[in-house]
């Protein structure tokens, strides 16, 4: 009887995973104004943290300002990568898409990305943002939405299927070429 | 001399006896004859009697059915005490055990049963059964009553109801039914719907402007640049 019931459930879940969906320049766009959100506003607390306790601890902050700056600047960056290709790597999605209900996944497979492909996904995207954000545009007019950093990376932004908390993703249908 | 005398008179007398046997036959023949036909003459006329004689029973039996005497007489004798003693006396002997040896020897409930069911009754009072305020009314009584109210609590808390729950909590099959079903698209759905509240409302609004949005900009652009729409 539980066998009957497991094929109508994977009858199902093909039947939900059919529609795919590329997304847009402005829904990516609210996904990652979110995350910056989260990611500024962690860096806010940390650094706040930071100098409550060094104005408690008697420490001239002038001889430590250019290190302090120099090594706040690295630890931000490293949070900034650390938070995009952790997301990316592991289940597809920052909190940002997860709300938007958008994924990044492989173009070819559709798969997850690996940790360096999500590396190089983002640093597509820094150069992307660079010329005025002109690297987003290609967004408007590819076939697949797809920006300079998608094309880097070769990954594409579909629509994730609905989840329920705790459960993993299931990877949606292999995108077009 | 004398031993030859002896031989021969004893072959006389055998001759001498055969020939007497043979006379004797003879004679008795006939009358042996008419013994016989008088005999078969005897039983045919018993045989045409007994005949006639059933038919004049079922004759007058018949009329005796149809009289509207007859009803009377068996209201009679059923208002009676006789019929209650009959029948008292028939339970209380050995017939019922008689009734029940040969009701099983012969099979005859399965016969039965098997005829109702070939002939579609079952199925036609089940239906009416189900049909009819009847089933509803007993169920009602049924459930109202204390009796049954008692007979499920106990039922609930012996100790047959805790090894069923375990029994069935160990089943492999249990938990491969339940997670397939918690991995399905709908149940999921359901719990996201349930699970989200207001906050996914509120989401699932800005994800709805969001992609019309996304529409918008994308038809402007290709406008712009005399580009085909999508």
């Amino acid at each position: 009887m539980s066998q009957a019931v497991a094929a109508r459930v994977h009858e199902s879940e093909r039947e939900h995973a059919t529609e795919l969906q590329y997304e847009g320049l402005v829904t990516r766009g609210i996904a990652f104004a979110i995350d910056a959100a989260i990611i500024d506003l962690v860096a806010i607390v940390v650094a706040g943290a930071v100098a409550l306790a060094l104005s408690v601890l008697s420490v001239s902050k002038d001889s430590l300002d250019t290190i302090l700056i120099a090594v706040g600047g690295a630890l931000f960056l490293a949070w900034s990568v650390g938070y995009f290709v952790t997301f990316w790597s592991t289940t597809g999605q920052t909190p940002g898409s997860r709300l938007m209900r958008i994924t990044v996944r492989g173009a070819d497979d559709g798969s997850i990305l690996r940790p360096r492909r999500a590396a190089v996904r983002f640093v597509g995207l820094v150069l992307a943002a660079i010329p005025l954000l002109a690297g987003f545009l290609p967004i408007l007019f590819d076939e697949r939405r797809r920006g300079l950093h998608d094309m880097l990376a070769g990954t594409v932004v579909v629509e994730a299927p609905q989840l329920s908390r705790g459960s993993a993703p299931s990877p949606p249908r292999t995108p077009r070429r | 001399m004398t031993q030859s005398f002896y031989n021969e008179g004893q072959r006389l007398l055998g001759a001498t006896m055969r020939l007497g046997g043979t006379v004797g036959l003879a004679a008795i023949r006939p009358a042996a004859g008419a013994v016989e036909a008088a005999v078969r003459l005897e039983r045919a006329a018993r045989s045409a009697a007994t005949r006639r004689l059933g038919d004049a029973a079922l004759t007058a039996l018949d009329a005796a059915l149809l009289s509207p005497l007859a009803e009377e007489a068996v209201d009679r004798a059923m208002a009676s005490g006789l019929v209650r003693h009959a029948v008292g006396r028939a339970f209380e002997g050995p017939l019922i055990d008689v009734i029940a040896e040969d009701l099983v020897r012969y099979a005859v409930v399965e016969r039965v049963v098997d005829q109702l069911l070939a002939d579609g009754l079952v199925e036609r009072m089940v239906g009416r059964a189900l049909d009819g305020p009847e089933l509803e009314r007993v169920v009602g009584t049924v459930l109202d009553s204390p009796a049954i109210e008692r007979l499920i609590g106990q039922t609930i808390e012996s100790r047959l109801a805790d090894q069923a729950v375990a029994q069935l909590l160990d089943s492999e099959e249990l938990w491969l039914l339940v997670e397939e079903i918690a991995q399905s698209p709908a149940v999921t759905d359901a719990i996201t719907q349930q699970g989200f509240g207001f906050a996914d409302e509120v989401a699932g609004g800005m994800r709805a402007r969001s992609r019309n949005a996304d529409a918008w900009l994308e038809r402007a652009a290709r406008r712009a640049l005399r580009r085909s729409p999508r």
